[in-house]
């Protein structure tokens, strides 16, 4: 018990470090700060081994019977979710921490931005080990206002205007997260973890919208928790708030997209059992992150700006780990989220070096004028077009026959794999195009580290599915939620593998000479979705055009009701 | 040992008595400003002291707290000047008149309403403008609450109620009848605007604890109307104010009408709703001290247009506005989140409708003050403006208010009432767990 309570205390005194000191110590402080937060750390991984072998840890210091309680009912649960998420944000804490004390040096504002890292920490902390939704709810705003200070320059009025629309637009997920509590309180009268699972369970509740629209208590109020979780974890189109906040320290960045984008994730997998009482919550999710996914990794590729390049990348990932948990497999977008957490922070803190190297030195990042070389070999051919048709097989194989999935009873799993299928088939079509892929060495080694990858990575999945989530039914009964209607299940499998044939027959045609009679409306689509997609899609103006009309209408009614009420 | 009777009398008699015994300090603008501090800081022990031994309305004990602490840290927010005095003792006088009005029995009670509404009237027929035709608007509608206070006093039922549910409504504000509250927060002198944006909403909360059980449904369903009307209509004005004053007197307009809307739903008052009016009072009190700061540097008549980069300047003004700015936009941990917490958990909700209106007009308020905060806050340094930080008196005022409204975020409501007094009406499903 105290161990938990350390974790998120430690983190605090952290904070209290660097604040608190005589003048001209600040350095040595903000050095010393690192201790407690490597303690902290220390602190979560002995969480982790406690409740993995002794079972969920529950603290309250609110009395449960009583309506006398605290307005914040201060409580900590912590089972297998919340250790590893406190495990992955104080080392990575760890990590960013250390990374700015150096970064940061003789920077007027180090101070401040050094505590603000740490009460960060802290909050993130107490989110994912909050007993109850009240408390998670609460800090979860907390953290709002915090990314809002950490995205603020003072001085810069880009800087300013993005922290604003960070803020009013987490502001607007965070109200509908509110109206999901409060709908949830007053539907199963509790907002405590495990019962409000039970009474949700028990208790199937139908709202009438208005007559004629019905819809479950449970679709309700996960429809608006996940309109929540959206707006933290930058879900399409509340995801504008992310390229708006890419001007501040690059460590926040490393922080944030290894932290606190991550809230999103961990929110609906906390909530799995109530996400797991609507399928169409699920759906809708499904459909949210697939958006996300491929607008975020489209908006990605026509960046010419190496943080809003990653900025978007971590959209899309963010995409890419909501349609997970819309497929069901909740335990999934953890991993999802722990292995992206971990390569972002670390490609962000590279980051801000290579702003500075290229700041200093015309011409970096150096570029490779080298043409690339016309057509393939057939060797390059061949171990391609093997891997990519051959490996489905195998991944099917492995997960029917040695991990035991029941491939046909989940949908989930069958898209997954057709997303591995395809995601690979995508990064072998871009290696052969590397002219050295003609080497057999070459294709061997890439061929095996691919399986090697995919092989990996399934039994991981696996693996920690069975660690996070022990019983097979609840897993299954997720999946079997998320199932989709027939005919689009049909649809994404045939769009999977007709895209990835035809990515074949294309890099075919192409290599060998073949004209390809392509209409000229899609050559044409190809260079005019280039500019929309470079400039984000125009969401950034059409964000402003929205404020400055609603503020337009505003001054027009406050300048007609003045007159009306002199 | 005391009689209970007496402790009313006692508990508005102090300040009063403050009054007169700074009356020969008036010379000295430090030693009256020193002595109205030093009584409205005795009348919150005497409240301290003797409000365990009063009868605890259904709204608990929290305004009669509330109030000396708003007249201490009104009084205390203001520069020592000989322009301030006479607003030091009227903040003296008005608090004599609320405590009154709070801890008093019907008829007393009602009568101190009136003559406090009566006095306000007039003091805002002194400071009239005409470059501000609005605030006859505001003199007509204390006129009429004053009216309707005496009236619910010598009327017989039903007459009586909604005069006293019409006197709530000037005093806590509720549309149409809010032009009162926007003319006393905006043309009242010195540390007034500041104490009675707390005074007079706390006032008209006592009274609705008793006008809104026995009013019929159909007012109360007007009442709940006239509630979402005012929740947006105070929020979109917010909205578009430049002027600090305003912007802030439809800010806590939106949020008191917030109130309304559940008071109307369960037609009753709790010591939630006294935590929500009485914490929105507070933190827009709060900023209107941390707006007194910035026009005693730059001016009465100083544009906020022309103010920016106080945050580089005055760094501890900053972080005490920035704090104040999260509390008066319902941010956690709060007293205004725990209060509109508590009320959307525990009251019924009437219509989506109306949740949704209500969580927009709360979701606004991160809009509007944001960019306040913002506007005074970032930006450029000004190199033609003096910056100049917290003097001691500023610093403890607003400090005071962060502290109180972060205890109230975080004490239990119990601590002004008892428990049974927390629930008005049961939520929907089981009994509730752990809420307050």
């Amino acid at each position: 018990m105290t161990l938990v309570l350390l974790v998120p205390l430690l983190l605090l005194a952290a904070a209290c470090i660097v604040v608190i000191g005589p003048g001209g110590s600040e350095h040595t402080r903000a050095k010393l700060a690192a201790y407690p937060i490597g303690a902290a750390f220390l602190g979560a991984v002995a969480t982790l081994y406690l409740v993995t072998t002794g079972g969920p840890v529950s603290v309250r210091f609110y009395d449960l019977s009583s309506v006398a309680s605290f307005a914040i009912p201060i409580g900590f649960y912590v089972d297998r979710l919340s250790a590893v998420m406190m495990t992955l944000i104080t080392g990575v804490s760890v990590i960013i921490y250390s990374y700015s004390t150096g970064y940061m040096y003789q920077d007027r504002h180090a101070r401040r931005y050094l505590a603000m890292i740490c009460l960060t920490d802290f909050v993130l902390i107490c989110m994912v080990s909050s007993a109850n939704l009240m408390m998670l709810f609460l800090f979860w705003q907390v953290l709002s206002y915090l990314l809002y200070v950490l995205a603020h320059n003072h001085a810069h009025a880009g800087t300013l205007a993005g922290a604003f629309k960070t803020f009013t637009l987490l502001r607007v997920a965070d109200t509908a997260f509110l109206a999901g509590i409060a709908l949830a309180y007053h539907l199963y009268g509790t907002l405590e973890f495990q019962e409000l699972f039970q009474r949700a369970a028990d208790m199937p509740v139908v709202l009438s919208l208005w007559p004629g629209m019905d819809m479950s208590g449970a679709t309700a109020v996960t429809l608006l928790l996940f309109v929540g979780a959206m707006g933290k974890s930058a879900q399409f189109p509340i995801h504008l708030w992310l390229p708006g906040s890419l001007f501040a320290p690059t460590p926040v960045h490393a922080l944030l997209h290894a932290g606190i984008i991550n809230a999103g994730g961990f929110l609906i997998n906390r909530l799995a059992p109530l996400f797991g009482l609507s399928s169409t919550t699920l759906h809708v999710a499904f459909l949210i992150g697939t958006l996300t996914a491929v607008l975020g990794a489209s908006m990605m590729l026509a960046q010419n700006d190496i943080k809003k390049t990653l900025g978007f990348s971590t959209i899309g990932q963010m995409g890419y780990m909501i349609m997970e948990c819309g497929l069901g497999a909740f335990a999934l977008a953890v991993f999802h989220l722990i292995a992206h957490g971990l390569f972002k922070a670390t490609v962000f803190l590279n980051c801000g070096n290579v702003i500075h190297k290229a700041r200093q030195e015309p011409h970096f990042p150096y570029v490779d004028h080298h043409a690339e070389e016309p057509g393939l070999s057939g060797l390059t051919w061949f171990t391609g077009s093997v891997t990519t048709l051959f490996i489905p097989l195998l991944i099917l194989l492995v997960t029917h026959g040695v991990l035991r999935i029941p491939l046909l009873e989940s949908h989930g799993t069958v898209i997954f794999l057709f997303f591995i299928w395809i995601t690979s088939s995508q990064a072998i079509l871009t290696l052969t195009r590397l002219r050295q892929v003609a080497s057999w060495k070459v294709s061997a080694a890439m061929l095996m580290t691919l399986l090697f990858i995919v092989f990996v990575y399934l039994f991981a999945v696996e693996s920690f599915t069975e660690f996070l989530y022990p019983n097979p039914e609840e897993v299954a009964s997720y999946f079997k939620a998320a199932d989709l209607p027939a005919w689009l299940f049909d649809l994404i499998i045939v769009t999977a593998t007709v895209l990835t044939g035809a990515g074949w027959s294309y890099l075919y045609m192409s290599a060998h000479g073949m004209t390809l009679r392509m209409p000229a409306w899609i050559d044409s689509m190809r260079i005019r979705l280039y500019l929309p997609f470079m400039n984000r899609l125009y969401a950034d103006e059409l964000y402003a055009l929205t404020g400055q009309t609603i503020m337009r209408l505003v001054h027009q009614l406050d300048k007609r009701e003045r007159g009306w009420s002199r | 040992m005391m009689d209970g009777t007496l402790i009313p009398w006692l508990l508005a008699g102090i300040p009063l008595l403050g009054v007169l015994a700074s009356l020969p300090f008036r010379s000295d603008p430090e030693r009256l400003k020193g002595s109205s501090v030093a009584w409205a800081v005795i009348s919150l022990g005497s409240v301290g002291g003797f409000a365990g031994r009063i009868d605890v309305p259904l709204e608990g004990l929290l305004p009669l707290y509330l109030l000396p602490l708003a007249a201490t840290i009104s009084i205390l927010g203001q520069p020592a000047h000989k322009h301030h005095r006479r607003s030091w003792m009227l903040t003296l006088l008005f608090l004599g008149l609320g405590l009154s009005a709070l801890s008093s029995e019907r008829p007393i009670s009602l009568l101190s309403v009136s003559l406090l509404l009566v006095l306000v009237a007039v003091l805002l027929y002194r400071h009239h403008s005409a470059l501000w035709p609005r605030s006859w608007w505001g003199i007509g509608a204390y006129g009429l609450g004053a009216l309707c206070a005496a009236l619910s006093v010598a009327a017989d039922a039903p007459l009586s109620s909604v005069a006293s549910l019409l006197a709530c409504a000037v005093l806590l504000p509720l549309v149409p009848f809010h032009d009162g509250h926007l003319t006393a927060l905006t043309r009242l002198p010195g540390s007034l605007p500041s104490f009675m944006v707390v005074l007079l909403p706390m006032a008209g909360l006592h009274q609705l604890a008793s006008a809104m059980p026995i009013v019929p449904d159909i007012v109360a369903w007007t009442v709940s109307l006239f509630a979402l009307v005012g929740a947006s209509y105070g929020a979109l004005k917010a909205l578009a104010q430049s002027r600090i004053r305003l912007l802030l007197a439809y800010g806590s307009l939106s949020f008191f009408s917030i109130l309304w809307w559940f008071a109307a739903a369960s037609r009753t008052v709790t010591p939630r709703s006294a935590l929500l009016v009485g914490t929105v009072g507070l933190a827009t009190s709060g900023l209107m001290v941390a707006w007194q700061v910035v026009r005693t540097r730059y001016g009465d008549d100083v544009d906020p247009q022309a103010i920016s980069g106080l945050a580089s300047g005055m760094p501890q003004y900053a972080v005490l506005l920035s704090l104040l700015a999260l509390a008066a936009m319902g941010l956690p941990p709060f007293g205004v989140f725990a209060g509109f917490m508590g009320l959307l958990l525990s009251s019924p909700f009437p219509s989506l409708t109306g949740l949704f209106v209500t969580l927009l007009a709360w979701l606004a308020a991160s809009w509007y003050i944001m960019q306040m905060v913002q506007r005074l806050l970032f930006g450029v340094r000004r190199p033609e403006l003096r910056y100049a930080d917290l003097l001691r008196a500023e610093l403890a005022s607003l400090l005071i208010v962060v502290l109180v409204l972060l205890a109230l975020g975080l004490a239990p409501t119990t601590l002004f009432a008892p428990e049974g007094a927390l629930f008005g009406t049961a939520p929907m499903g089981e009994s509730p767990t752990w809420t307050r």
